[in-house]
């Protein structure tokens, strides 16, 4: 086919208005990933004349045409029109050109750059926004008011609880969409309500991402970015900050590879850009299978010791000997997350020594050993012990810096985070300036607690004295959920072994006979009662956009809500950096924050404590329950009270910069925190903090009871069982899956609705090797089919009693995994970025969901998935009209540098 | 600026730019109807296009498969600076006999680094680009391959009357510019 045949997917305009000089200006940053740039927003009438190209006649202050790296420029995707208290206006919003911190200069991503697309704008794509609430009459979508909505949710939850027990009152929430909605919805689910059955949106439990660091005693979000630029050596495993954390790397890592000459170690199966630039500047990439991270760092581990590069002064200051580790805190050992899970001594060492015997002892660490394991070259593995730790030819130690993301923590979760944080002692990481250690995130931080989580209420105990959280996928599937509060989460998709947990929805809800036929509240109440007492569920969905299944399919009841840019809110961003977040632009129709709909469904729950006037309300109310934690902002309010202001007021004032928490008070003045765990640093009030803040430890030290890091061991026989199940067998491939710079942290409302990205990914996706390709048949943009019919679930309710019977052979033999199905399509992109023996699929496409074979048999030490390890087998099932055509999508490969 | 001094790859302030403007194509009258691109809006291209320069930019004789030649449009300032190419393959655009002559505009839609320099043969791409490392697909209309750019590189629309190519006008708007033809030199 040729290019006479060939169209551009749609017109992009060739001019856009500027805003006038007299435009307001508001800052706010992106709402997407981890990294949260600063914006700035510009708003002017919609019949206001623009601005002109000289700097005094726009409101950018800048000369058009603007010279390279200027910051600033508005292009066809930074405009937009919007209403604002009822009034049509022009809207111009890019990264902030003037921005201090994190995107230094205005630099963005492909989806921050585009987030004026994101404003609710009934002329473009995102004129689906929700609305107005709905209640499933005759299996539609009704409009209604809130009132008769909420009232049904209310009455539905009141039975529930009363009939059921709080724990068949089930929330699944997204864990960042804002401090004040985090604040509101973990209010009425673990203050009020009190039930175990409460998960965010990527854990099926309430549970921390790096079990191994916490009890290691590292903080996950300890570095400041400024980190990145300052190492001489940075590893950086399950990631590419050049994917995703996009101006992490386009600032922060950029800087230190231009300036610093920092070599980066890449850990991945995926040669991505970030990688292949890394390279050609001295880097190192190790391309290792899915899940075999923990011998390798063991390996690296042990090449390190073995020649005695490891940072002894650290390891003698900072390591716990064994009557530190053991030693009792409060009320005693066993009340600490870290003693939960090694109360069998599986984990435990006697010190650093005992730590290094062990480590010596095992045959995972023997490099050659580990690089079987790995499928790599041993030689790599010398390589990069040696450029983290050997010392220069001035005796100076490397400063090594080591990051993590998903990739590392989503496979073998206790393992790979304790062995990569064991690394992470041996070179002395953690608290100082390009000597770090951290994860680089995915969402922002925008969780808040509004009451603490009822562990004792929970079912699920395991050999030991060990408790785990309650696994609400498991909950669920065994029909212990009788109302379930689903907020801004797909859930089904975004879980591991989904398909099976779309049959559970299914089951307790379309299938059950007690269907609403009638618009008579009253009736419809009775009507969902029934279905609860017969063992069925009643779903509520709290969305932006009506999501499928979720929504279009299971919700009874659909509550519009508001979101970025619609209210004022606060979050932190992944160096503990909080803004305001203003609001600039009206809610689509009755659509209302989500802070504001648990007052109202609290309220008619008849919970007290829930008639907040506005955001900044919740947001006063909640900022005295962060105190002591990585996010202390108590500080504002407290400030912000003496100057007689509102603390979001105040905070705005700070801009696109805002305040770097944990935040301290010297007197009238607010103290930020740059890293914590920074030992040597000398700026700590010398009154100590006052009343108002918590002195924590993890500002000084590390984030133990004594202040000093536990060694652990990391024994693979505590993952070899599951990992020798998830193996392809026969044809299979190891499938595995994450996301790329295009849709990262955005997929929510920005992949659907953005007609660039559209153009780019308009189908999911599969990379494969050439020759894994070959094999099969397969091309580029050919529609290939994914399936396994092996995908393990963990079935009902289980406790554990003697050793073993917990971990995946002694599931399997009691019974407790069944074998689903589970498949998806997309189309092929062969590229021998990937390695040989895996596929790569975009994580959570929601017509094509990954998540359809990935496993749900949660890591029996902590409650995480290991989304990462997939198998399927890969068959073409045709050719996709993107073969042939050159109007969306491209196969051209993705590490050119 | 960014830095450039580790970065072979950096074209930006650090050349010096040698810029290939074709005079007279402006004001040439033309017969050759505005190339048809199925299921756009023709209308709509064609008052977009009309607002255009018409430029002779080189010959179809001339051009060596997958070596760029530089010039300048729809003006002569630095971002004007674009690349014709015969790619050697079918491309989206494409004119010639075998539709594999493009042109863009070369500097890149995320902060605007010049990228003349950057041509990938083996990719039929252009970049990664110094500053950021985002690459297009000359091939597929200039889609951004990989990195941070909200846009497609402009394409240059093409001309051909009989061994001469004109330019005549833009598809998308030029880095740092408001209006791609309110740019003085």
């Amino acid at each position: 086919m040729g290019a006479k045949d060939s169209t551009p997917f749609y017109q992009p305009p060739d001019k856009v208005p500027l805003p006038p000089a007299n435009a307001e200006v508001l800052t706010t940053c992106c709402d997407y990933c981890i990294v949260g740039c600063g914006f700035k927003v510009y708003r002017w009438p919609a019949n206001a004349p623009g601005g002109g190209p000289k700097k005094n006649q726009n409101a950018l202050k800048r000369d058009y045409p603007l010279k390279p790296l200027e910051g600033g420029w508005v292009g066809p995707n930074q405009y937009t029109q919007a209403t604002y208290k009822g009034k049509l206006y022009n809207l111009v919003v890019v990264a902030d050109p003037d921005a201090k911190v994190v995107n230094v200069g205005g630099t963005h991503s492909i989806r921050g750059g585009c987030i004026a697309q994101k404003v609710y704008n009934p002329q473009k794509p995102t004129q689906d926004r929700l609305r107005q609430p709905m209640v499933r009459v005759n299996d539609i979508l009704m409009p209604v008011t809130w009132d008769f909505a909420l009232d049904i949710a209310a009455e539905v939850s009141k039975h529930v609880i009363r009939e059921h027990g709080e724990d068949a009152w089930a929330m699944k929430y997204y864990s960042y969409q804002f401090f004040e909605n985090t604040y509101a919805l973990t209010r009425l689910a673990l203050k009020s309500i009190n039930t175990p059955a409460i998960a965010e949106h990527d854990h099926p439990s309430k549970v921390d991402a790096t079990p191994g660091w916490t009890d290691i005693g590292y903080d996950m979000f300890a570095p400041a970015y400024e980190d990145y630029a300052l190492a001489d050596c940075i590893l950086v495993s399950g990631t590419d900050p050049y994917e995703t954390k996009s101006n992490l790397w386009e600032y922060w890592f950029l800087k230190g590879i231009r300036e610093n000459n920092t070599k980066l170690i890449f850990v991945n199966p995926r040669k991505t850009t970030g990688v292949a630039y890394a390279e050609k500047h001295g880097g190192l990439y190790l391309d290792i299978m899915p899940g075999s991270d923990t011998p390798l760092y063991m390996a690296m581990a042990r090449i390190i010791v073995e020649n005695g590069w490891e940072d002894q002064e650290f390891i003698k200051n900072w390591v716990n000997n064994f009557w530190e580790t053991d030693s009792g805190f409060g009320r005693g050992t066993r009340n600490t997350p870290w003693q939960w899970r090694t109360t069998w001594g599986m984990f435990q060492v006697n010190g650093y020594e005992d730590w290094k015997k062990w480590l010596l002892s095992q045959e995972e660490s023997k490099p050659e050993v580990a690089a079987k394991i790995a499928g790599i070259d041993p030689k790599l593995i010398y390589q990069a012990a040696e450029m983290m730790a050997k010392p220069k030819p001035n005796g100076q130690r490397v400063k090594t810096t080591i990051c993590i993301e998903k990739g590392c923590y989503w496979s073998n979760n206790y393992l790979n985070t304790v062995s990569i944080g064991n690394l992470g002692i041996i070179l002395g990481c953690g608290g100082r300036p390009g000597q770090a250690i951290g994860r680089l995130g995915g969402h922002q931080r925008g969780g808040s607690n509004g009451g603490p989580y009822p562990g004792m209420k929970s079912p699920y105990k395991v050999p030991g004295r060990r408790r785990l959280e309650l696994d609400v996928d498991r909950w669920l599937e065994s029909g212990h959920v009788r109302f379930a509060y689903v907020v801004g989460t797909t859930w089904i998709q975004a879980m591991a072994g989904s398909s099976a947990l779309q049959d559970a929805f299914k089951r307790y809800t379309k299938l059950n006979p007690h269907q609403v036929r009638t618009l008579d509240k009253q009736a419809i109440i009775d009507t969902l009662k029934k279905r609860v007492d017969s063992g069925g569920l009643v779903v509520v969905n709290q969305e932006i956009y009506l999501r499928d299944p979720i929504g279009k399919q299971y919700a009874d009841i659909v509550l519009p809500a508001a979101t970025w840019g619609e209210e004022d809110f606060v979050r932190a961003n992944g160096e503990r950096r909080l803004r305001l977040y203003s609001k600039f632009c009206d809610a689509p129709g009755e659509a209302l924050p989500d802070w504001k709909i648990v007052s109202m469904f609290a309220q008619k729950m008849g919970f007290e404590g829930y008639d907040w006037k506005d955001s900044n309300d919740v947001f006063e109310e909640c900022c005295r329950f962060s105190r002591g934690s990585r996010k202390d902002y108590n500080a504002i309010r407290v400030i912000a009270r003496r100057k007689g202001m509102r603390a979001h007021d105040f905070l705005r004032t700070y801009g696109t910069t805002g305040l770097q928490a944990p935040l301290l008070i010297d007197g009238d003045r607010i103290v930020e925190t740059k890293r914590l765990h920074d030992y040597n640093r000398k700026d700590i009030p010398d009154t100590g903090p006052e009343g108002a803040t918590i002195h924590n430890k993890r500002l000084l030290a590390f984030n133990t009871h004594t202040g000093k890091l536990n060694m652990l061991k990391s024994p693979w026989k505590y993952w070899s069982d599951f990992y020798v199940f998830m193996q392809p067998r026969g044809e299979e491939l190891w499938v595995t899956n994450g996301r790329i710079n295009e849709i990262w942290e955005s997929g929510f409302d920005d992949y659907a609705r953005r007609p660039y990205t559209q153009q780019r990914w308009p189908e999911n996706f599969l990379e494969i090797h050439p020759e894994d390709a070959k094999a099969r048949g397969i091309e580029s943009g050919d529609w290939v089919a994914i399936e396994s019919d092996r995908v393990p679930v963990q079935k009902e309710l289980n406790l554990g009693v003697k050793d073993g019977e917990m971990w995946f052979d002694g599931l399997m033999k009691r019974g407790h995994i069944t074998l689903a199905s589970g498949q998806f399509t997309a189309v092929a992109i062969v590229t021998p970025a990937i390695k040989k023996g895996v596929a790569f699929s975009n994580f959570l496409n929601e017509n094509a969901p990954a998540n359809t074979i990935t496993p749900r048999v949660p890591d029996p030490i902590t409650n995480n998935y290991r989304f990462k390890i997939a198998h399927g087998t890969v068959r073409k099932i045709g050719v996709s009209q993107y073969k042939h055509r050159f109007d969306q999508m491209t196969f051209a490969r993705r590490d050119i540098v | 600026m960014a830095t450039c001094k580790n970065d072979g790859g950096f074209q930006g302030g650090c050349m010096t730019r040698r810029a290939f403007l074709f005079r007279g194509g402006a004001a040439a009258v033309s017969t050759v109807v505005l190339p048809i691109l199925p299921g756009f809006a023709g209308k709509a291209l064609a008052a977009q296009v009309a607002r255009y320069p018409r430029m002779k930019i080189g010959r179809l004789s001339a051009l060596v498969t997958d070596k760029p030649v530089v010039f300048s449009y729809p003006d002569k300032s630095p971002s004007a600076q674009s690349i014709l190419v015969k790619l050697g393959v079918p491309a989206g655009g494409g004119i010639g006999p075998a539709e594999d002559v493009v042109a863009f505009n070369g500097q890149c839609t995320h902060m605007g680094a010049p990228m003349s320099g950057n041509y990938q043969p083996e990719h039929k791409a252009l970049g990664a680009c110094a500053f950021h490392q985002t690459s297009f697909d000359l091939r597929r209309h200039g889609i951004v391959i990989a990195g941070h750019a909200t846009e497609s590189l402009p394409q240059v629309l093409l001309e051909l009357k009989g061994d001469d190519i004109y330019a005549v006008g833009l598809l998308g708007l030029i880095y740092g510019r408001h209006d791609n033809l309110a740019a003085k030199a």
